[in-house]
């Protein structure tokens, strides 16, 4: 019960942070941030897959309602939840020195682990939401520097918050 | 019976995203043509009023009153510019007055008014914007939308709220230009890349054009009153096509900060597009 309520409180000001300051933020006319996915990313993982992709879509519809890009956001928030368990499962190997696997949170998980498992799946939702939203092969080189831009800002952003935001969890383990 | 339940029990989570990566397809489809289907339209009727309240509390936050009011002293000052009247003989008045005295009347072409941007986008291959005046404040179709720097688009669709502006970054945007000091016409369009920068084409090839020259709007769209800012060249080549040049023309307009945009309404557009179609039907 708790952990849903914070799950949801997370979603809640994640969510507003993304509309109201994120959104707006382009640095270079071409790096914008997607600080909402952390949201996302800290969903547990023995959630049922079918309620996972419904919550993917949902927050990708309401971001998508107020970036006026209607299907962009709810589809790569949604393909990035497909691939969520895989990645999880992929980065957890054979190695399970982690008693807590599932909770895939700064402490709990090392930075190796945090690091790749924020950067595969920020590339997913990032290579499909601007390849959808530009639409276009043309001007290639253009459209790559923002998807790297836009991955970049975005990783650099997500960890910063989970490493003010979770540090003490560390010394509870 | 029972394997074909048990299937479903195993594919449910695979029906599921499937069922959810078609509707957001569907969506994507539906908000190519913005504002022209309901499900875009009913999102926009809720988050527009939520988007609205926000840009004007950070509105505030900059100043707000202050600049509302120069916004104000700004329209009145720009009506009265010589490019928002045509100028013609007053046959009553020649007559009584003398050779040299003031004989021609002055008729109001254009005017002003102004909006707030409340949402751009600038990295697409289609952009566009929205203001925050519709129908209800008098705006409509094909009204000029001009930044304080320069030329910004051309509103093409108004709800009653609303109005979603087409600006010079939209491949299908085209604006008459003149390059001065060469005195030549030609047209600015965009190709998809560089916010900041535009073409200027048919341009002919012998014309002298130098960096850094201003290019402005010449007055023959109906749209746009003439000698506003477009931008000026930053760079000139010998095209493709050996007969014009290709000049990238460095936008006046910083579309990554707007916010205040002024509208201008050309008084005469329904007469002079009824000329137009006239002329077409021939």
């Amino acid at each position: 019960m708790n952990n849903i309520i914070s799950n949801l409180l997370r979603f809640i000001i994640l969510l507003i942070v993304q509309v109201a300051i994120c959104q707006h933020i382009c640095l270079f006319g071409y790096m914008s941030p997607a600080l909402f996915l952390l949201a996302l990313f800290l969903l547990p993982l023995e959630l049922p897959l079918s309620l996972q992709y419904l919550i993917g879509f949902a927050t990708g519809f309401v971001v998508d309602s107020f970036a006026h890009t209607l299907g962009v956001s709810t589809f790569s928030c949604t393909l990035m939840m497909f691939f969520r368990p895989y990645i999880a499962h992929l980065l957890n190997g054979s190695n399970n020195k982690f008693e807590n696997i599932d909770r895939p949170v700064p402490g709990v998980k090392d930075f190796r682990w945090i690091f790749l498992y924020t950067l595969i799946l920020t590339s997913i939702y990032q290579i499909s939401a601007v390849m959808l939203g530009t639409m276009t092969f043309r001007n290639f080189g253009h459209t790559l520097l923002v998807i790297l831009g836009n991955i970049f800002f975005t990783v650099f952003v997500i960890l910063c918050v989970e490493y003010i935001f979770y540090p003490r969890l560390k010394n509870e383990i | 019976m029972n394997n074909l339940i048990e299937f479903f029990k195993k594919a449910f989570h695979i029906i599921v995203l499937a069922v959810l990566l078609i509707l957001s397809i569907v969506m994507l489809g539906t908000s190519l043509s913005f504002n022209e289907h309901s499900l875009a339209r009913g999102v926009q009727s809720i988050v527009g009023p939520i988007q609205k309240s926000g840009a004007g509390m950070i509105h505030r936050f900059r100043l707000g009153p202050e600049n509302e009011e120069l916004v104000k002293q700004n329209i009145e000052l720009m009506r009265e510019r010589e490019n928002m009247y045509i100028e013609k003989d007053d046959t009553t008045l020649t007559e009584m007055s003398q050779p040299d005295s003031l004989h021609r009347e002055r008729i109001r072409m254009y005017d002003y008014t102004y909006a707030h941007v409340i949402f751009r986008t600038v990295d697409r291959a289609f952009n566009y914007m929205i203001v925050d005046k519709g129908a209800k404040d008098g705006i409509c179709r094909d009204m000029a939308v001009l930044s304080p720097s320069g030329v910004a688009g051309v509103v093409t669709d108004v709800s009653s709220n609303f109005a979603t502006v087409r600006p010079i970054l939209h491949p299908e945007s085209r604006i008459s230009a003149v390059v001065t000091p060469a005195n030549q016409n030609g047209t600015v369009i965009w190709e998809g890349d560089d916010p900041r920068v535009a073409y200027l084409e048919a341009i002919p090839q012998h014309s002298e054009i130098n960096i850094g020259d201003s290019v402005f709007t010449n007055g023959y769209s109906n749209i746009f009153p003439k000698g506003l800012l477009i931008g000026t060249v930053k760079e000139v080549q010998v095209g493709n096509n050996a007969s014009f040049l290709t000049i990238k023309v460095k936008l006046a307009t910083k579309y990554t900060d707007i916010y205040t945009v002024y509208l201008v309404e050309n008084l005469f557009k329904s007469e002079l597009d009824t000329l137009k179609a006239n002329f077409k039907d021939e």
